[in-house]
């Protein structure tokens, strides 16, 4: 079931009114609600992978409980082994088991050994990546004594199964999500009006913005040999836009959901194309993941501590973590790691924390230099993301040379689509400016003519929406 | 939250304002598409029409008929139109008063299928509410539900690539498609070489949408030849047309007529060249002589 789906349409409201006004005396039947809904919500997707859910669920909930209560260090470590273990392979089965497999066959063909080795013919579990973190990262507080272990059974599978965040995030922490769960929730109009608007621009950064995208990357990227420098360019900030809209508004949808029924979830995406540095970027893009990162191994890893060197090693070591968590491809490593080093002059010149305010706060417009930043720092995550949205790392370096073959011939091109290259560029400007004079909140909604803006942007998405190509969202795939 | 009740109700308000507005402009504008065109002709006279699929639309030539015959001729081939879509145009024709001397139908393969094109389809979209054609037309395609019927502008949303905005204003701003620049011919480009058709090796019993148009013809005394348009010759399986030539007593077969493979653009759709070509042949022999 998609966020931007007909039965979601019929479900969350469903959801909505069983849970505030059917469920709303007591916590414990708020909370078994809450998790048979997003069991439903999972099981809608494919129902033999609910069985890995609970089994996951069940796994890190009793390794939280043994690790608690073991009475020796060794005892302790057994069972904190055990669930990063049985969690990473699952992870590495579902998901990484064929590309070390092809790997490895190129390898051995490279010196001219022939394989054949068995490949698996299996999808990958919808959120598995989403949820294996969220584990992970309850075992690893507990075992290092941040946290005590949940021991109601009910509250830590809300935790990890909580529907609008099981299949795409925010990565939550229990540190964060766990105390709003055990406490009781009584229904606040402003926070579900907040979620309600939340979810409409999510909506609109999705249906609006990301799939109109889609349409025009997935026919630059797909015919990209035949396509000249401007088409080539517009194609990877169609895809730039696409991937943002896409991601940010489920991320939105997410939090505008979770804020109808009362919770609030960890911010994902803080205007990261306004950033001035690709540092900023980091902070602003994919939140909850980059701070996953942080605390779970960068810190481990020693963090700054140790100079200079130790921190250029950390520093490569998560970037090419996080390229390798996106997807078992050598793109994504690529990816990884041409982001790792845009960042490097910022951490050799000690510059990554220069910029932690939003841009130009408090003003209308920024100044050159901030602009100047901006787009600098935008055309390098463009850059970056051919290499995420390219099928190849030979593509995506076909793709950039193409790029820089300066070919301008025959202008704007008319792509397989019946539509221009160019033709959406005015409604990219438009939503430009409706995060622009947003930057410092949440959504656009605010103010007295919120509702004005809110109505307005229903019709937009009625009108502009993209329904006949709608896609899944990029983000279900990791 | 009376609110969000009220914004609810607002949104199902602007979609059936939105609607009223966008089947408007398509019923009103001038015509972009050829189901568009053939609503103008309401009352009108015309002497020959061709229907069929992308082999009509790529493989008859008016201007070549009207230039030997001097006769008004249509070419109202749709890309991958089945035998329920020409059931719909011969039905349309016969709504809006067409008057005709001879009707031509292209049968080949489609003659297994059961189904509507999807491309036809977005053109018949605009008018599902306006008569039983139109509705019977989309609701045979099983995958078009009752949304259509029910939620306002869902026809627009689901469609919106080929009937949203973007065309709304192309219509508005009276922009030419060339979908009936030459009649409704639509001119291919290129040849093929040794490209292999494999025609279908069984043929179905039964045809539910070709029952339809014959008995259509019968109550309406409709004067229809049906015919079958050239194949390359590297096509396989071409025993499929003759066991056709069983289910369709009196189909004009020309699958074989056109034997040099530079009049072909791909092995079942014929080339400008060809087309002219073809379309001579069809004068000579159907419609001089006959």
């Amino acid at each position: 079931m998609l966020f931007n789906s007909l039965p979601y349409l019929f479900f969350l409201p469903l959801v909505f009114i069983v849970y505030w006004f059917v469920n709303n005396k007591s916590l414990k039947l708020q909370n078994i609600f809450l998790l048979v809904a997003s069991y439903f919500f999972y099981a809608c997707w494919d129902w033999r992978f609910l069985f890995l859910l609970v089994f996951s669920t069940g796994l890190d909930y009793l390794t939280g409980l043994q690790m608690f209560n073991a009475k020796s260090q060794s005892n302790k470590k057994f069972w904190f082994w055990l669930s990063i273990i049985v969690n990473l392979g699952f992870l590495g089965v579902f998901k990484y088991y064929n590309f070390f497999l092809h790997s490895f066959e190129d390898l051995l063909s490279g010196i001219g050994i022939q394989s054949n080795f068995y490949a698996l013919q299996i999808i990958l579990p919808v959120g598995i990546s989403f949820y294996t973190f969220h584990g992970l990262s309850y075992v690893i507080d507990i075992y290092n004594d941040r946290i005590k272990p949940e021991k109601n059974i009910v509250d830590y599978s809300l935790f990890v199964s909580f529907f609008p965040l099981l299949v795409a995030g925010p990565i939550e922490r229990a540190t964060h999500l766990l105390p709003q769960i055990k406490k009781k929730r009584s229904f606040d109009y402003n926070k579900a009006m907040d979620g309600f608007y939340q979810i409409l621009w999510g909506l609109f950064k999705k249906i609006v913005i990301a799939d109109s995208c889609a349409v025009y990357a997935n026919d630059i990227f797909d015919n990209y040999e035949s396509m000249n420098s401007a088409s080539l360019i517009l194609g990877a900030v169609y895809f730039s836009f696409q991937i943002y809209g896409d991601f940010s508004g489920y991320s939105d949808i997410a939090l505008g959901t979770s804020k109808l029924l009362g919770i609030d979830l960890l911010r994902n995406f803080n205007f990261p194309y306004f950033s001035r540095d690709i540092a900023e970027f980091w902070r602003r893009w994919h939140i909850s993941l980059s701070s996953w990162f942080r605390d779970y191994l960068y810190i481990p890893l020693g963090g700054s501590k140790g100079g200079m060197k130790s921190k250029v090693r950390n520093t490569f070591i998560i970037f090419l973590v996080s390229g390798f968590w996106h997807g078992a491809n050598w793109t994504f490593l690529i990816w990884g790691l041409l982001n790792a080093i845009y960042f490097l002059p910022l951490l050799l010149t000690n510059k990554n924390r220069d910029n932690i305010e939003i841009v130009a706060k408090g003003k209308w417009l920024p100044t050159f230099k901030e602009f100047a930043s901006i787009l600098l720092t935008f055309s390098l995550t463009t850059l970056a993301w051919i290499f995420f949205r390219s099928k190849t790392v030979e593509q995506a370096f076909i793709y950039i040379k193409n790029i820089f073959s300066f070919n301008f011939e025959g202008g704007i091109q008319y792509l397989s689509i019946d539509r221009y290259s160019v033709e959406l560029v005015v409604l990219l400007l438009v939503f430009l400016v409706f995060e622009w004079l947003s930057r410092e909140k949440e959504h656009p909604f605010f103010g007295k003519a919120k509702d004005f803006w809110a109505f307005l942007v229903i019709l937009m998405i009625i009108v502009f929406g993209v329904y006949s190509d709608a896609s899944e969202f990029i983000y279900f795939q990791f | 939250m009376p609110k969000i009740a009220c914004f609810f109700v607002l949104t199902l308000f602007s979609m059936l304002l939105l609607d009223m507005a966008y089947t408007k402009v398509y019923k009103t504008s001038n015509p972009r598409t050829k189901i568009q065109y053939l609503r103008t002709l309401k009352d009108k006279k015309v002497d020959y029409i061709f229907i069929g699929s992308s082999r009509v639309q790529s493989g008859i030539v008016p201007s070549v008929i009207e230039k030997k015959l001097n006769k008004k001729v249509l070419n109202f081939g749709f890309q991958a139109a089945r035998l329920n879509d020409i059931y719909a145009v011969l039905q349309l024709i016969s709504y809006y008063d067409i008057r005709y001397e001879k009707i031509f139908i292209q049968v080949d393969y489609i003659y297994n299928f059961n189904a509507n094109s999807p491309i036809f389809q977005f053109e018949t979209m605009p008018f599902i509410h306006e008569n039983s054609i139109y509705s019977n037309h989309i609701k045979f395609n099983p995958s078009n539900d009752f949304k259509y019927d029910c939620i306002p502008f869902y026809r627009y949303c689901r469609n919106d690539l080929k009937l949203g905005i973007r065309e709304i204003c192309l219509n508005l701003s009276n922009k030419k498609t060339n979908a009936m620049s030459n009649e409704g011919y639509s001119p291919l480009e290129g040849t093929s070489v040794n490209h292999n058709f494999p025609l279908p090796e069984k043929i179905n019993e039964y045809n539910n949408s070709l029952d339809n148009i014959q008995k259509f013809c019968r109550k309406n005394k409709i004067n229809v030849i049906f015919y079958c348009a050239p194949f390359c010759k590297h096509t396989s399986n071409l025993d499929f047309i003759a066991k056709l030539k069983n289910k369709i007593p009196g189909l004009l077969d020309f699958s074989t007529v056109v034997t040099d493979e530079s009049m072909f653009q791909n092995a079942n759709h014929l080339n400008d060249k060809g087309a002219r070509y073809f379309t001579e042949f069809f004068v000579e022999e159907v419609l001089t002589n006959k």
